[in-house]
């Protein structure tokens, strides 16, 4: 091999190495689904989700979920989770709900690595889940950029 | 010594019985992910928020458990009911012992 071959390889070598490392695998969100849930099936849908469908800077994205329930001691939603499929850690965040929490909605700001599908998973007091998911388009991506 | 950093929350000073009232919660922290690289290719390492909990007189209102996939300066916007007067307490635990607690009062009418 000549230098300029060497140069090339060990260049392309180091600039993919990271991102082949940093990022999840749809498979990876589905996994860390599975350890919420468990054996427990998911129904789909009961979740309002927004996260906007063109995201410009990945490293703050505004999301808003919010579940529809009478958030009664009988009848309340326990958590929200957030799952990216192509961040580099798949579970964003969780979020615990009580019945003093009188509404099941919560807003925040997320990282996204890449132009991915985000899933939000939400557990009811009678231990049922729900899902839904968005598709958005990343332009600037967050997480594995050099400081 | 823990560390900690200046957190701002906003919620109304009084609410009536029975309302669901808006509480925003924001906290100053870089958020390091742990996946972030130097020029010379060494790896930063992680330093996050790990946990964010509310509590309405003693009692959990919302609790969340945050990862390297949250942006710097963590906000939260939650619901609260209003029960009873009294305080609220807000507190962030994190790597390297962050630690900042903010407390705030209701009346409720």
């Amino acid at each position: 091999m000549n230098q300029r071959r060497i140069f090339i390889t060990s260049l392309t070598a180091l600039s993919l190495s990271p991102w082949q490392s940093a990022s999840a695998t749809p498979s990876e969100a589905m996994q860390a689904m599975q350890r919420i849930v468990g054996n427990r099936p998911v129904n789909t849908g009961r979740i309002y989700f927004d996260l906007p469908p063109l995201v410009e800077n990945g490293n703050l994205v505004a999301i808003k979920i919010a579940v529809q329930s009478p958030m009664t001691q009988n009848d309340y939603v326990k958590a929200i989770h957030v799952i990216a499929e192509a961040n580099p850690l798949p579970n964003v965040v969780s979020c615990y709900f009580t019945p003093l929490s009188g509404k099941a909605e919560v807003s925040t700001r997320i990282r996204l690595a890449d132009s991915q599908k985000v899933w939000a998973l939400a557990q009811m007091s009678d231990d049922s889940f729900w899902r839904t998911s968005v598709d958005t388009v990343v332009t600037l991506s967050a997480c594995t950029e050099m400081i | 010594m823990s560390r900690s950093s200046r957190a701002v929350v906003t919620l109304p000073k009084t609410a009536k019985r029975g309302e669901v009232f808006e509480i925003r919660a924001i906290v100053q922290h870089e958020m390091e992910s742990g996946f972030r690289h130097t020029e010379q290719g060494v790896r930063v390492a992680r330093d996050i928020i790990r946990e964010f909990v509310c509590t309405y007189n003693g009692k959990e209102v919302f609790r969340s458990e945050l990862h390297p996939g949250i942006g710097s300066n963590p906000l939260f916007i939650f619901y609260a009911k209003a029960e009873q007067s009294g305080s609220l307490e807000f507190k962030w635990t994190g790597d390297d012992n962050y630690l900042t607690i903010v407390k705030q009062t209701i009346t409720v009418l």
